[in-house]
């Protein structure tokens, strides 16, 4: 029953595949980006595609920053998007209850990637004087996620609350073991 | 969120300082970015973070002794606007069992419902 999955309180089931799909497809064309990007910083393409700024993704993607940790950061950003792919996918369209801690974990995966990425967006003018296109794109892609992510999210704890207002384990709710399921709407 | 787009771009158009443009390539992607998350109606509220951006937007120019009248109007211009935008309330169209300050408040509608639901 469709019915049965939408959170008590609300009106649609935040969980469903319409409301989760465009947030996959969005990680996926974030990672193949990130990805693209990442091959030319680890040095296996020479040049990357650049329309706007003339050599302004060449100075960004080489930038000291861009280098800062042992991997470059677009190969993160592609793992980064990966995860948000992946944990948005996991899960039937009831896991809000059923799997709670996958929720959440998509949550906190969602969130600090869209972080990251505006704070790169704000050191490309600032510390080097130059924009990166496709790094742009990047960033717009991991902000837009947040916000339909977040439904789940908060559908989620709201049914965290019921367990502990029902005195029933935190831990084995959020685990999704059935003898909480069974027990808390 | 195109507000805070300008104010990402307007400094490389108009030829700002490099002091003026920092501030603005430091406040214009955060005020696109929370204008974007508060698209949605579970994350509507996100757009008051926008509040204590665009009041830095009126006094930076003191602080920072803005030398560019242009500059100025620019963004004086953004601040006045995002204010007023906040303002736009457009109708609630899903219900979202209390929303977020459900996750701490005791007797919310999710959990009316949810009990409902358990003696039906």
């Amino acid at each position: 029953m469709a019915n049965d999955e939408i959170p008590p309180g609300w009106d649609y089931n935040p969980a469903s595949w319409s409301q989760r799909m465009p947030i996959i497809v969005l990680a996926i064309i974030g990672f193949l980006i990130a990805a693209y990007l990442s091959l030319y910083q680890f040095g296996i393409l020479s040049a990357v595609w650049e329309p706007f700024f003339g050599n302004g993704s060449i100075t960004i993607l080489n930038s000291p920053i861009s280098h800062a940790l042992p991997i470059p950061d677009a190969a993160l950003g592609a793992f980064g998007y990966l995860v948000d792919a992946v944990a948005g996918a996991v899960g039937g369209t009831k896991r809000w209850k059923t799997m709670p801690w996958i929720v959440v974990f998509f949550g906190i995966a969602i969130g600090p990637l869209g972080f990251v990425s505006v704070m790169l967006v704000v050191f490309q003018p600032v510390l080097f004087d130059a924009w990166c296109t496709l790094c742009l794109v990047t960033a717009v892609i991991s902000v837009v996620m947040i916000g339909p992510s977040m439904d789940e999210v908060l559908a989620s704890m709201q049914y965290l609350k019921r367990i502990k207002q029902s005195g029933k384990s935190l831990w084995r709710g959020f685990w999704g073991y059935k003898d909480v399921i069974d027990k808390v709407n | 969120m195109l507000l805070g787009l300008w104010l990402m771009f307007a400094p490389d158009l108009l030829d700002f300082s490099k002091k003026i443009s920092n501030n603005a390539h430091i406040v214009g992607p955060l005020i696109a970015t929370f204008a974007i998350i508060a698209i949605w109606e579970c994350t509507r509220n996100v757009r008051l973070f926008n509040l204590p951006l665009a009041a830095w937007l009126f006094i930076a120019p003191w602080i920072l002794q803005y030398d560019n009248n242009v500059a100025l109007l620019s963004d004086y211009a953004v601040a006045i606007l995002v204010v007023l935008l906040l303002f736009v309330k457009p109708k609630r169209q899903h219900r979202f069992g209390g929303g977020w300050p459900a996750i701490w408040k005791s007797k919310t509608p999710h959990s009316r419902e949810a009990g409902n639901a358990a003696r039906l």
